[in-house]
Formats: structure tokens, C-alpha cells, sequence
């Protein structure tokens, strides 16, 4: 029975429209993100400069975490990100006034006055070439006895003041001590891509992270459109008085939509990883052939169940398309809120996780045990809701809950009878 | 003129309040999402651009909706007024919803200090929102599907969100933030020509 429905919707699948709008959708991603890709050559000796990266140096995360509130704090303006895009804060001041106090513990500068003047003259110091060259903007001396740990407290308060999403919250104090990269750090870099990712598993992790934003929103419109396409076509009732259990018609339906979401991504999947065997074989290195199916698999799969199941459960309930306007909203605070966190290795719970290079092995084995925990939970999730869709489903076959986009229809229908 | 108020007077109390309920939410939970205070013109323009003007995708792409039955729409079709005339009174009573809404919003960015030229922002992130809705409205007509009507214009915004200019060059709809304008006239001009074929594909679809 199973089989057979699972068949049937596969093929009901294919003959969608939106399904191959979908398709498309990710042909058009893939194309525009990744089709100009070209794997990474090692790094060569006496080059300009090999990039930057987030420094784990405490000495460096107090100093350009201190020089960043120096700043903000002459401005009397501030900058945040709470869901990645740009919020300026301007404070009270009570506010104001704390912030003060906490440069002046931190730093030992007191008053605007001493701020301000420090920060002029670093950057003078700058110009004149006696202070080494940063990026990101002032380095400020901590003050004498300050732990790492008070530190942290300090910088945790002025976030909360700063509503979240600051300079100094979790996270961002430590990306935003950005110092050069050396020759020897970026080959180190560069050897964890070919020894421990295997070259292909670097890229795998890029491919998942251009191919989750879209997915993260794609497959609503699948599941929504195939929640109301019974009713639309007068088959519902039908469908209603066949043998077939509801959780059996709703997980058939669940994961035939599932594979042949699927499908697609492993197809694209196939050209980045032709690119990592050829550049491979010329340069001797052995290829995880496997990488981009355990990527799609782990990384990707839990985001497209999530979203389909979303669409099912709210399509099912309302008979309405409010589900495209649910995952939307999902979709754009998850896709602003992960800006800050390209650089991967801070995947958090976030629906789509993000890590947009080929590098940073470290920085994604360090996440891996939240990584793992976020996909495990959304398709945990997505399980529950899928088993929920069926119970719903059930109830209507029994002529309850009977809603079609008014929230007390089914009170109604009870008051009726 | 009667009867046309009568079409929008139905309208309003039967197929807006949903939409005109989602939007209110959007724009209203802004604050926590985005900054609304203090800003330069150019992040006004990306808040305004980026942000405000997603609701035109939800307030106009469903003014098919109410004769989505086929039933409905052969009762309607029967009905001595013309099915674009009731369309064109949803739309343009829609887009009035969503004028008002975008001057509530700029009232609200500007007594929190935010600097920017108003009228040309207004218009310019109003040609954006005619034009992500034009493209909803000729997505729903050329597909009779609701679903697709949405999908095509948030794919839209996807893509000029992830690309920028590369590909959509004139109708790059986050211009102002750029610091251009040109792109506003070819979307004004896009956004009329979309809605008034989509209006036609969906009353000539029996």
C-alpha cells in the first residue's frame, strides 16, 4: 500500500509545475552562486597578503573589542545587526552614562574627553605607521588586572544594552578581532582542506551553503500547493473514503515529496564534485567521492523536511496558503540573522546554517556537535509535525476540523450538530 | 460609482483583513528586526527597499483569490459586470492600503530621525512594491495557482538579494540603496504592464 502511494505521489510530483519552478529555482542558485567556481590553488610564498582571519588570541579580542566601544561610544551612535541587517542605537542616558563606566573599567580611560582623545591618537599612530597595521578599526589597551572573564561580562552587558547583535555579544567579539593571516597559517588552512575535507568535503560544505538558502523557502510552495490540490480538484471527499490509513497517505505524500526534492540536489551535487576529482587527479589528491551525498544528506535534508512539513502541517490545518507566509517569515529572520555567521563554525539553531567557504575546517569540526544537534532537532521536528498533519488529517476524514481559513468554523460545525 | 464602492466596500470586509493583518505584523515587529532610527539615506533606502517593500507581494497577489473555485468564478462570469473591472477595483483598492501603509512607515522613520529625501523614497519604494505585486498578480493569472503567485516574485527578491545587479541589471529593485533611480522607471513601467497581462490572462481563462 505504501509503495504503491509512495509511486503514485513521486509521479504526481513530476507532473507539477511547481516542482520543476523549483527545480529551476535551484539550477538558477547553483548557476549564479557556484557555476564560475574554480578550486583553490595552495597558497605560494611572498604573496601580498594571504587574507584575514578571526584571531582565538585574548590579547586581540580585548583590544579590538575595546577599541570598537571607544569608537561607538565617541560617536554616541551605535552599530547592530540583530537579524543580520544594519540597526543603528542611539542610547539614553542611563545608558550612556554605563557604557562609560564599563570603557572606564575596562580600559581605564575616563570620560568622553580621554576616550576620544586615545582614539585620535591611535590613529594617528596609525598614519604615521608606529602602531602595526589592523583591520577593523581601533585596538585599545586593557586595563591593568582586567581578567578575560570580567572582560567578558562587561561586553555581555554593554550587548544587552545595545539590545543584541552588537560588537560584543557571543561570537562577534571573537570575528571581529580580525588579524593578517601568514604564509604559514594559510597553508596550514589550506592543508586541513586537502588532508581532513579531502578537498571535496570543503566544497561540499560551500555547495550546502548557497543550496540552504533556497531550500529553506522552496519546498513550502510544494507542500502547500499539494495540501490544497485534492479540494481544488473536487477529489478530496474521495480520497477521504479510501481504505488507506491518514498516516499512510500523508507520509507517502511527506516523503515522496522528500526524494524528489532530494534528487535534484544530488544531480547539481554531481558538478562541483567532477570539479574536486579533476583538479584531484592533477594534483594528487585523493577525493572523498562521498562527501556531497553525506553534505546533502546531513546538512540539507533536515532544512528540506523542516520546510515541508511546515507546509503540510499549516495547509492541512487552514486550507489556505498561510503556510507560504509562515515559512517566509522564517525563512527571511533565519537568512538576515546568519550574515553575521558566513565565515562558519557558529551554526547555532538556525534553520540555515551557514558557511560560505571551502576553508575553515576547524572552525566547522568545533561546531560539528551543534551543527549536529541543529539538524537532528528541525528533523525531529519535522517528524512530529508530519505525524500531526496525519492526525489532522484523520479528523477531517472524520468530518472535524474543518476549518478552510476560519478559525471558528469547526466551533460552528459542533454547534450545528 | 455606487457599484464600485460596493465591489471594494466587500472586498475590504472579506478578502483584505487577512493580508492587511499580515502586512500590519511585517511592518510592525520592524523595530525589532531592522533599525528604524537614526539612519542615513542609504540605509533608509536599504530598510525601505529590502523590507518594507516585500507587503507588496502580499497585498496584491491575490486579488484573483475570492474566484478561486471554479464555480465562484462561472457565477461571476455570469454577472453583467466585467470580471477585469471588479479586478481593477481589488488592485486599486489594495494599492491604496499599501500607499498608506508605506506613508505610515516613512512617518514613523522620519520622526525617528532617520535622513532621506521622503517623496522620492516614497515613490521610489512604491514602484518596487507595484512591481513584486504586478509580477505575483501575472504569475496567478498565467497559472490560476495562488501558490506560484507567490513563489515567482519572493524568488525574484531571492535572487536580487543573493546576486545584487549582476543579473537582474535594469530591474535590480535595491537600486536606491546603490545610489540610482534609473532602475524605478523601468519597474513602474514593468509593474503596470505585468499586472494589466496578468489581469488579462485570468479573465480570459473560462
Amino acid at each position: 500500500m505504501f509503495g504503491q502511494l509512495f509511486i503514485k505521489e513521486c509521479r504526481q510530483t513530476a507532473k507539477s509545475l511547481i516542482f520543476w519552478l523549483i527545480v529551476l529555482g535551484l539550477v538558477l542558485d547553483f548557476s549564479t552562486q557556484l557555476g564560475g567556481m574554480e578550486i583553490m590553488s595552495a597558497p605560494v610564498e611572498g604573496q601580498e597578503e594571504y587574507g584575514y582571519h578571526a584571531s582565538t588570541d585574548e590579547d586581540v579580542i580585548i583590544e579590538s573589542a575595546l577599541g570598537a566601544l571607544a569608537e561607538e561610544y565617541c560617536r554616541k551612535n551605535y552599530t547592530t545587526y540583530p537579524i543580520g541587517f544594519y540597526k543603528s542605537v542611539t542610547l539614553s542616558k542611563e545608558e550612556d552614562r554605563r557604557i562609560g563606566e564599563i570603557i572606564r573599567e575596562a580600559s581605564g580611560l575616563d570620560g568622553r574627553e580621554e576616550v576620544e582623545q586615545t582614539v585620535d591618537d591611535w590613529y594617528a599612530e596609525q598614519e604615521q605607521g608606529e602602531t602595526p597595521m589592523t583591520s577593523g578599526g581601533c585596538r585599545l589597551e586593557p586595563a591593568e588586572g582586567l581578567t578575560y572573564e570580567r572582560f567578558i561580562e562587561l561586553m555581555e552587558e554593554a550587548d544587552d544594552i545595545l539590545g543584541g547583535g552588537s560588537k560584543y555579544g557571543d561570537g562577534y567579539r571573537e570575528s571581529n578581532a580580525q588579524v593578517p593571516m601568514t604564509y604559514e597559517e594559510a597553508l596550514e588552512e589550506y592543508q586541513l582542506l586537502i588532508e581532513n575535507d579531502r578537498l571535496s568535503g570543503g566544497y561540499a560544505r560551500l555547495f550546502s551553503d548557497y543550496m540552504v538558502i533556497f531550500l529553506g523557502i522552496l519546498p513550502v510552495f510544494l507542500a502547500a500547493t499539494r495540501g490544497l490540490r485534492d479540494r481544488r480538484a473536487g477529489m478530496q471527499e474521495l480520497i477521504y473514503t479510501r481504505k488507506a490509513s491518514s498516516l499512510i497517505i500523508v507520509s507517502s505524500r511527506y516523503l515522496a515529496m522528500l526524494a524528489m526534492l532530494v534528487i535534484p540536489v544530488l544531480a547539481l551535487s554531481v558538478i562541483p564534485l567532477m570539479q574536486c576529482v579533476r583538479f584531484g587527479n592533477s594534483a594528487g589528491v585523493s577525493v572523498d567521492m562521498l562527501a556531497f551525498v553525506k553534505y546533502t544528506f546531513g546538512w540539507l535534508v533536515p532544512t528540506i523536511m523542516i520546510v515541508l512539513a511546515v507546509g503540510m502541517f499549516l495547509t492541512e490545518l487552514t486550507d489556505t496558503a498561510a503556510a507560504v507566509l509562515v515559512q517566509g517569515a522564517w525563512w527571511f529572520i533565519s537568512v538576515f540573522s546568519g550574515v553575521n555567521t558566513l565565515g562558519g563554525g557558529m551554526y547555532g539553531w538556525n534553520l540555515v546554517p551557514r558557511h560560505n567557504t571551502e576553508l575553515n575546517w576547524r572552525g566547522y569540526h568545533d561546531g560539528f556537535s551543534q551543527l549536529a544537534a541543529n539538524r537532528i532537532f528541525y528533523a525531529v521536528l519535522a517528524l512530529a509535525l508530519v505525524i500531526f498533519t496525519a492526525f489532522i488529517y484523520s479528523q477531517k476524514r472524520k468530518g472535524r476540523f474543518v476549518i478552510r481559513g476560519k478559525i471558528l468554523a469547526d466551533r460552528k460545525n459542533k454547534l450545528k450538530a | 460609482m455606487e457599484r464600485y464602492w460596493q465591489i471594494e466596500k466587500t472586498n475590504l470586509k472579506h478578502n483584505v483583513p487577512l493580508h492587511v493583518l499580515v502586512c500590519a505584523l511585517v511592518l510592525g515587529i520592524s523595530p525589532f528586526l531592522v533599525g528604524t532610527a537614526n539612519l542615513e539615506a542609504q540605509d533608509t533606502a536599504k530598510v525601505l527597499e529590502m523590507y518594507t517593500a516585500f507587503i507588496g507581494i502580499i497585498m496584491l497577489t491575490p486579488i484573483f483569490l475570492p474566484e478561486q473555485p471554479r464555480e465562484i468564478r462561472e457565477l461571476t462570469g455570469s454577472k453583467y459586470m466585467k470580471s477585469s473591472t471588479v479586478y481593477l477595483i481589488r488592485l486599486v483598492g489594495n494599492s491604496l492600503i499599501l500607499a498608506v501603509f508605506l506613508a505610515l512607515y516613512i512617518a514613523v522613520l522620519r520622526h525617528n530621525h532617520c535622513e532621506f529625501p521622503i517623496i522620492r523614497y516614497f515613490l521610489g519604494t512604491y514602484v518596487e512594491m507595484l512591481f513584486m505585486g504586478g509580477l505575483g498578480v501575472f504569475c496567478y493569472g498565467l497559472c490560476d495557482n495562488l501558490i506560484i503567485g507567490y513563489m515567482i516574485p519572493i524568488f525574484y527578491y531571492i535572487i536580487a538579494m543573493g546576486s545584487g545587479s549582476k543579473f537582474l541589471k535594469l530591474f535590480y529593485p535595491f537600486s536606491m540603496a546603490a545610489g540610482s533611480y534609473t532602475e524605478k522607471y523601468v519597474l513602474v513601467i514593468g509593474g503596470v504592464l505585468l499586472t494589466a497581462w496578468g489581469i488579462a490572462l485570468r479573465c480570459r481563462r473560462k
